[in-house]
């Protein structure tokens, strides 16, 4: 085998490797980061995939709303309104944001494949 | 040679490597490029997202509009002229011309759908929790009583005036969004946009026939039994929008109340969907439809389709299937396993 041929090996290898990443990169799916937002300013951004288990309490005008991601899924545990309609949405959905319009705090996930949804 | 090749390889790959990276450097005046606003209105969380070079004035000027509609339509906002119309004891109440033409238009809904869209439902939404979040459940004698103080074609306008007979209310809720998201669009476009796309809590209204990369909105509708959307429609400009009973319920001694009443009974609407989405040029009709169509039930909404041939829909009935119009049969696509009824004229 001439170092030449070698050479041309390698760089197929590079290649297949860079288009293999390429591939990975474009496929991987997506909602898996969600945002916490309150009154539209972003305070959270998080990996789901990087965080087993977390809870985060947010306040709001001396009202508390407490957050809570375990194994993937994400819903408001706790929240200081009258209404709990927060809560009640239950686990974070990828096309609805859970939204807590009495302390103005949203969480919902990060891009995905549709423009929106009706709902 | 060989170190020519070696470079141009390093080269490449960088290249391959780079582009395919997950938030790529957009150059300035690129038309992909979009901004994002987000208000609380209306009872709901609102999004804009405008495409192109003057996105960031678009998004201000639609965010901007909406909030200013909100001022003048709430039911509970004290200086608003819906309020003022409310609480005038009988009397007569001056109004804008935007407030009358979409009064006007509400009542003219009203008499379109045989009265499934009502305005003047508030007294009973109340009595059941609905407004509030304190839920409960009327009895027949109570909700007798409220619908007595119901009926929008007892409601009369003049030259910008509004005339309500005492103890009656109105609530824009059906149509507000729908309308507010046409006003946002003008807005939008006011400040030339050309493309852009509003989630008004759940409403869908675009600007454009399709985005800057020339493919059209795909939008979701919402599975009302399941996670994610159970079918997407591809769209060029107008309006989508669904309404379905998962929005807003309670559940008392084992039955389950929905938030959207038939004006007739005053109860919540059972008429065998889950949901119902309208689709059509303007957001005011679409919202104003879903709601009448979601109470028509799917016989009721194929007649009023048939009769107005002005809209689409999809229809998501208690078994699970699914009932569209022709019009959007090429554009929609199930992404549940379910019966699908294509309505032809």
């Amino acid at each position: 085998m001439t170092g030449r041929k070698i050479f041309i090996l390698i760089t197929a290898g590079l290649l297949a490797v860079s288009a293999v990443w390429c591939v990975y990169l474009a496929m991987r799916p997506a909602g898996e980061e969600i945002v916490i937002s309150q009154d539209g300013k972003e305070l959270y951004r998080i990996d789901l995939s990087r965080t087993p288990y977390r809870t985060i309490e947010v306040e709001y005008k001396g009202r508390k709303n407490v957050i809570e991601i375990k194994d993937g899924e994400v819903r408001m545990t706790h929240a200081d309104c009258p209404d709990h309609i927060c809560i009640e949405t239950g686990k974070l959905r990828p096309d609805t944001p859970i939204v807590c319009l009495p302390n103005r705090l949203v969480i919902e996930y990060a891009g995905g494949g549709l423009d929106g949804t009706a709902r | 040679m060989r170190k020519t090749t070696l470079l141009s390889t390093a080269l490449i790959c960088l290249a391959m490597l780079s582009s395919c990276g997950d938030k790529p450097e957009v150059p300035a005046g690129d038309p992909n490029t979009k901004s994002s606003g987000s208000v609380f209105a209306m009872d709901t969380y609102m999004t804009v997202t405008a495409y192109g070079d003057d996105r960031e004035a678009g998004v201000s000027a639609a965010t901007e509009e909406m909030t200013r509609l909100e001022k003048l339509w709430s039911v509970t906002d004290e200086q608003s002229e819906i309020y003022a119309v409310n609480h005038a004891g009988g009397g007569s109440t001056a109004v804008s011309g935007e407030t009358a033409e979409l009064l006007e238009f509400a009542l003219d809904m009203h008499e379109a759908t045989g009265g499934a869209l009502d305005i003047s439902l508030y007294p009973v939404l109340r009595a059941w929790g609905f407004t509030t979040g304190e839920y409960r459940v009327p009895d027949e004698e109570e909700i007798a009583s409220l619908l007595e103080k119901t009926g929008a074609e007892k409601i009369s306008l003049g030259d910008n005036t509004v005339t309500l007979p005492e103890d009656m209310e109105i609530d824009l809720g059906a149509v507000a969004k729908g309308c507010a998201g046409d006003k946002a669009v003008a807005a939008l476009k006011e400040q030339g946009v050309e493309c852009a796309i509003l989630d008004l809590g759940g409403n869908i209204q675009t600007l454009g026939e399709t985005k800057p990369d020339g493919t059209k909105w795909k939008i979701g509708i919402r599975d009302p039994y399941g996670e994610g959307s159970a079918a997407t429609l591809e769209t060029g400009e107008g309006a989508v929008i669904t309404s379905g009973g998962y929005e807003r319920y309670f559940e008392q001694d084992g039955k389950v109340y929905k938030h959207i009443l038939d004006p007739k009974t005053g109860r919540p609407a059972e008429s065998g969907l889950a949901s119902a989405t309208a689709i059509g040029d303007e957001g005011r009709y679409c919202d104003a439809l879903s709601t009448s169509l979601y109470v028509l039930g799917a016989e009721g909404a194929e007649e009023l389709w048939r009769k107005r041939g002005d809209f689409d829909m999809v229809l998501i009935c208690e078994d699970g299937s699914f009932v569209i119009t022709e019009g959007i049969e090429q554009s929609f696509q199930l992404t549940v396993p379910a019966e699908l009824k294509v309505l032809r004229k």
